[in-house]
């Protein structure tokens, strides 16, 4: 038998910004839906990015992110499931202060560090309305689309897990 | 009802900054605006809580610096239960302070402004970042730079309890002291950031002082503005970043004002704009003149350059060193080239490190006494910091059961949104002229204008890919005649 993948499971997000914490209310629920699991660490609530976000996986073999994504026609409610080879476009300089998600996997990579593979992160994204307003509330159509969605992000994660 | 799309996402990103750039008739630049999304309503989601909650809650204000926010937060609250605070408690908030601060200048200095200098602000956007600066000066120093800003941050956390999200600060002083094995761990990794911040001064004169084209850039090149300067000082005006008066000095050296934190409302007010839903903080004595250089002007920087600009000297014999060297090279103090806000960053650092030492070296750092119990509610109390990118002040008010009943913040970025609109349509004005058409490499320009700030635009925000994309337009007779987007 072999051991299981060293997983880190994240959720992205900031708790008092609307829909910006839907990563951390997945995170919360999945956590406590899939129980102890051999080898899985959870952090439920994780604002951290760039090298700091390095410093986090380092010696895993796996991340699963789960966080928030706005895009333009999006419907809140809809997600995406991606791995960090989609990321890798956003590896230019246009952060005004720290490095993005990818350019820290990228250099921690460089350096010799172990992080996880690009296809070893498995970043779930929900579509969202407002992550611009100061609220512990989700926007009302974020809220009903919660249940649905967090079921099937679920099961996807679950299915990663086994 | 929820559905899985199976398109990729990340190429059409909503939340932009901005950056519009208007043309007249003969193609030279007319105006620019740059334009960002800004959360809102914070003052009104804290009214009605518990003021002693506000330390806690503000850390989500921005996902860069929660120290900065928790540290100015605890001294307003500090003032809303009467002041007093445990003078070891200032040791420590001002110990675990400076260790945030090595680890964010770091952070600024190798990942955002070294590719600009060590490759080039020219270079293929694909390869200009901390990726591109690595395989440049070599995994060695790519190392040192990694464990450097480890170490700072393990420094941090050591001293506060924790990464991110701060619970450390409470009325009166602080919810842990100082173990001496704590102390005894974090003595060495001082040492060895000392020595990294003389490694990065030196870095700086190989790679970019020894580059005529780039201090000429520096000294000479549109990144200047004739503006004000503000920043904390002690008693005896070297940088205090965790405590002290603000202190305004010209782009002359002549000092405009001193205030202390709470009478902070009487020298700063913000102006508004119909265009930006940031404010536009200016010099209220002098008025709003609008966005004009010149002695008379009501504009101020509140940088990393603009703190050393309004200090007379540094409080530490190294950073001294660094300071004089610094504004020799310049010129002269003060000093009005904004790109030397990244060399402002690692005199601070070196500042911070010698600091820390000190810390170190003091037998009461490990006391017991870290906290005062307040025992009434006075009311109202402000606070101020110095935040990596600027003069940060928070202030509160709260009733007789010290639940809070306003709140009033003005951030290190915002201090800056005047000078960043007016450096960047300088340069804008200077880069797109008749017959020049605007291409990537002069959009990399316009953006090292506001990367000197280091900014923090709408950074309480973790959605993918955790930064602010950037879009340019630039308009000519009605229409958008170049589109530059980040991919991201």
């Amino acid at each position: 038998m072999t051991a299981a993948k060293k997983t880190l499971l994240i959720g992205m997000g900031n708790p008092i910004l609307t829909d910006d914490a839907v990563g951390i209310r997945l995170a919360r629920d999945l956590r406590a839906r899939l129980g102890a699991r051999p080898g899985l660490d959870v952090i439920e609530e994780c604002c951290v990015g760039g090298l700091n976000l390095l410093d986090l996986v380092t010696g895993y073999d796996r991340l699963i992110v789960l966080d928030s994504i706005k895009t333009a026609d999006g419907t809140p409610g809809a997600w995406y499931r991606f791995d960090a080879r989609s990321l890798r476009e956003t590896m230019n300089l246009t952060n005004v202060h720290d490095t993005n998600f990818a350019t820290a996997l990228e250099l921690g990579r460089h350096m010799g560090m172990k992080v996880p593979a690009d296809t070893e992160n498995h970043i779930f994204a929900v579509e969202i309305g407002d992550n611009m307003t100061f609220s512990e509330e989700l926007t009302p159509e974020l809220a009903a689309a919660y249940p649905d969605l967090a079921d099937e992000i679920f099961a996807e994660v679950e299915a990663l897990l086994l | 009802m929820t559905r899985k799309i199976s398109i990729d996402p990340i190429t059409r990103l909503e939340g932009h900054g901005k950056i519009e750039i208007f043309l007249d008739d003969s193609g030279a630049v007319e105006d620019t605006f740059f334009q960002i999304p800004e959360l809102r309503g914070f003052e009104r989601f804290v009214v009605g809580r518990p003021i002693e909650e506000l330390p806690r809650i503000v850390t989500r204000i921005c996902g860069v610096c929660p120290a900065s926010h928790h540290m100015a937060s605890a001294k307003a609250v500090d003032g809303c239960f009467g002041g007093e605070v445990a003078p070891l408690a200032h040791k420590l908030r001002d110990m675990y302070y400076q260790a945030h601060f090595i680890h964010s200048h770091i952070a600024h200095f190798y990942a955002l402004a070294a590719p600009d200098f060590v490759l080039g602000p020219d270079a293929d956007p694909t390869i200009r970042n901390v990726l591109g600066v690595v395989h440049k000066v070599g995994l060695e120093i790519g190392g040192a730079v990694i464990a450097s800003r480890g170490k700072a941050q393990e420094i941090q956390r050591i001293i506060g309890g924790r990464n991110t999200q701060d619970i450390w600060c409470l009325p009166g002083g602080v919810a842990k002291g100082l173990k001496p094995e704590e102390l005894e761990q974090i003595k060495p990794w001082v040492d060895e950031l000392f020595d990294f911040t003389q490694f990065s001064i030196q870095l700086f004169k190989d790679v970019v002082l020894a580059n005529p084209t780039y201090v000429e850039l520096i000294v000479n090149g549109p990144y200047t503005l004739d503006v004000h300067n503000m920043g904390l000082v002690d008693e005896s005006n070297a940088p205090n970043f965790y405590d002290g008066k603000v202190r305004v000095v010209d782009f002359e050296g002549k000092e405009i004002c001193k205030y202390a934190p709470d009478e902070y409302a009487d020298f700063v007010a913000e102006h508004v704009e119909e265009w930006s839903y940031l404010k536009f903080p200016y010099l209220k004595k002098r008025g709003w003149k609008g966005f004009v250089e010149g002695i008379d002007s009501s504009i101020y920087c509140a940088t990393p350059l603009a703190r050393l600009n309004v200090a007379d000297h540094m409080a530490t014999p190294k950073a001294q060193e660094a300071f004089e060297e610094m504004f020799a090279t310049l010129g002269g103090h003060p000093c009005r080239a904004l790109l030397a806000n990244h060399w402002a960053r690692l005199v601070e650092m070196v500042q911070n490190a010698e600091t820390l030492k000190t810390y170190c070296a003091d037998p009461e750092i490990t006391g017991d006494q870290f906290r005062v119990i307040p025992e009434k509610v006075t009311g109202e109390g402000v606070g101020i910091v110095e935040a990596m990118r600027g003069t940060l002040t928070h202030h509160y008010t709260c009733d007789a059961n010290a639940i809070c009943t306003s709140a009033n913040l003005i951030v290190g970025t915002t201090n800056n949104n005047g000078p960043i609109q007016m450096v960047t349509k300088k340069v804008a004005q200077s880069l797109i002229k008749p017959g020049v058409e605007p291409d990537q490499g002069i959009l990399n320009m316009i953006e090292m204008a506001f990367r000197a700030f280091d900014p923090c635009y709408s950074c309480a925000t973790h959605s993918l890919p955790g930064q602010m994309p950037l879009e340019v337009r630039v308009h000519r007779g009605g229409d958008v005649t170049h589109h530059f987007k980040r991919q991201c």
